[in-house]
């Protein structure tokens, strides 16, 4: 390992993902405009059901969740995608880079952009429905942000994996995935009200935990006993588990020849 | 010394459907090319071409057989060796929104390199290939010789031992391919760098390589440089011999250089090796024994008869 050639390495994904981002007017429209919708259409549906403070608050940290992570994962979601799209796959295998340079890269600008879309959301939560936002102190909020990037890096790694797979239509399938994941971690209910066995399931979902974990702070029971401890130690083992996925996707796509499919 | 490629025994197969046999895209394929050559691979569609430089450029592995590029294996040493080599792609394509410089900064990087030594590789290499005015038009603005030209300046980017050209004329104007040309001879001859590339275009391999390789049916039908393939393959160029007073009583099939002789009336057709070595000498011997110098008219074989000859 040369770290400070691997560091140049991480830096070309990292760099490439911040131009593209500056150069695609859609890119900053994604992480104000649909985040912003979110907070509105689920802010104004809880005042106009005359939900109580707690309630609201337990439904706003649900829409943080997913717009933090939707948008977190979204770099590394494309860190092959733009690569399909403009067809020069090749050019960045031949290239001596690991999957962890792309990974790294990628997902360092993803993680910047969940940032700020949990500080935009924060602050308009805050400002437009009262949420108490710094109520859980720097470690509650550090800890559920941290929770929310690994699960945004674990669907991230997914997508590429898929795409490298079966190319760009995997883009599809990897939202549709992410979505029944929401649906499962509890997103704005107690997964408490599920039905039995997929009330199991959620259990499953690093995401459940660390929703758990920071609504507890607002006064909600906490549903495990220890949130943080199964909420990483799941999500390490799925990071791993991708990360070997992955790797066993590009193997497969040298030996099928599809990355020089998907660079026609 | 070891080649700067050596392949033995190289086989490649596809799946097409879950239930249909494989198709076999290379079977058995042995090649060596010498350091500092330009090694031209001709072949029809589908002859294979892109299957095997995809797996010397580490990109595509083989079902069976061993490949070593620079002394590395393709598959086992696949990441020392991307360190050394490059490819530049027919239709070069790139990141839409990406200027001149940021593409040939990324990829820079991808080669680990960096600071004064990045930007230094690429205002070389924006100078190199007439390309500094064009620093910041983004890809998707550039003309298509413009693009074929990042391309060929990115595969510099690492400066590779060993470059891999993909068709590199491909969709360009006469003009262009004329100048790209120039530049991979340029290249060739002012560093030394060993060049494969596969191409259609049998000008270009005509005007660039010293040794060609014929892919057939994912076979290689011939190797060998071009003078040899013709004179193997009794290809050479045609001398014909018009006389005014009928046909002198000459073994024309035993002078020197004569691949092979064919005397209708008052004619005598002749295939040379080498019209450009042989013909002087040839038409002394054959004045010398007629005092009837005969009206003599040559045709240069042409790559084309060979590739016909070959692939069909």
């Amino acid at each position: 390992m040369n770290l400070p050639t691997d560091i140049n390495k991480i830096w070309a994904f990292a760099s490439r993902s911040l131009l593209v981002n500056r150069r695609n007017v859609f890119a900053i429209f994604e992480m104000l405009f649909w985040p912003g919708i979110s907070i509105f259409s689920v802010g104004l549906l809880t005042k106009f059901l005359k939900l109580d403070e707690a309630t609201v608050t337990f439904v706003l940290i649900g829409t943080i969740g997913m717009n933090t992570i939707q948008i977190a994962q979204l770099d590394l979601s494309y860190a092959l995608l733009y690569d399909v799209w403009s067809k020069s796959l090749r050019h960045k295998f031949i290239a001596p880079i690991h999957l962890s340079h792309l990974l790294v890269g990628t997902g360092l600008v993803g993680l910047m952009r969940g940032f700020l879309v949990f500080v935009i959301m924060g602050l308009l939560c805050m400002w437009l429905f009262g949420m108490d936002l710094g109520r859980p102190g720097l470690t509650g909020l550090s800890m559920f942000l941290a929770g929310m990037f690994l699960n945004a890096a674990i669907l991230g790694i997914l997508v590429v994996a898929l795409v490298l797979r079966f190319g760009q239509r995997a883009e599809v399938a990897a939202w549709a995935f992410s979505y029944l994941l929401f649906l499962l971690c509890g997103l704005y209910y107690p997964v408490t009200i599920l039905p039995p066995g997929i009330k199991e399931m959620a259990q499953l979902i690093p995401l459940t935990y660390f929703l758990d974990y920071f609504r507890h702070f607002y006064g909600f029971p906490l549903l495990s006993a220890h949130p943080l401890l199964f909420g990483f130690s799941q999500s390490v083992i799925y990071l791993g588990l991708c990360y070997l996925f992955l790797h066993s996707t590009l193997n497969t796509a040298l030996r099928r020849g599809t990355i020089l499919r998907l660079s026609e | 010394m070891q080649p700067a490629i050596d392949v033995q025994g190289l086989y490649k197969s596809f799946r097409t459907g879950y239930f249909k046999p494989p198709k076999e895209v290379l079977q058995g394929i042995d090649l060596e090319v010498a350091h500092g050559a330009i090694f031209g691979i001709l072949g029809p569609n589908a002859a294979g071409k892109t299957t095997f430089i995809s797996i010397l450029t580490t990109l595509l592995l083989p079902d069976r057989g061993r490949a070593t590029v620079l002394g590395l294996d393709t598959v086992a040493e696949a990441a020392r060796l991307r360190e050394r080599i490059n490819l530049a792609a027919s239709n070069a394509h790139f990141l839409w929104c990406l200027t001149v410089e940021e593409t040939l900064r990324f990829y820079g990087r991808l080669y680990g390199l960096g600071g004064r030594v990045l930007a230094g590789k690429v205002e070389e290499l924006l100078e190199l290939f007439g390309l500094t005015s064009h620093r910041r038009t983004t890809f998707e603005s550039l003309s298509t010789g413009l693009k074929q030209r990042l391309a060929l300046a990115k595969t510099l980017i690492n400066t590779p031992e060993l470059l891999f050209l993909d068709e590199p004329t491909s969709g360009l104007d006469p003009e262009m391919s004329e100048h790209i040309r120039s530049e991979i001879a340029r290249l060739n001859r002012e560093t030394g760098l060993t060049i494969l590339l596969t191409t259609h275009n049998l000008r270009e391999a005509e005007e660039l390589c010293s040794e060609v390789a014929f892919l057939k049916g994912g076979r290689m039908a011939a190797t060998g440089s071009i003078p040899d393939l013709q004179s193997r393959l009794g290809l050479g160029d045609h001398l014909s011999l018009v006389y005014k007073s009928g046909v002198p009583p000459l073994d024309f099939q035993r002078l020197p250089g004569v691949l092979s002789c064919e005397v209708r009336d008052s004619e005598v057709q002749l295939v040379l090796d080498r019209a450009e070595v042989r013909l002087a000498p040839l038409l002394e011997i054959i004045t010398r024994q007629s005092p009837d110098p005969p009206e003599v008219r040559v045709k240069e074989a042409d790559l084309e008869e060979l590739y016909r000859e070959l692939t069909h």
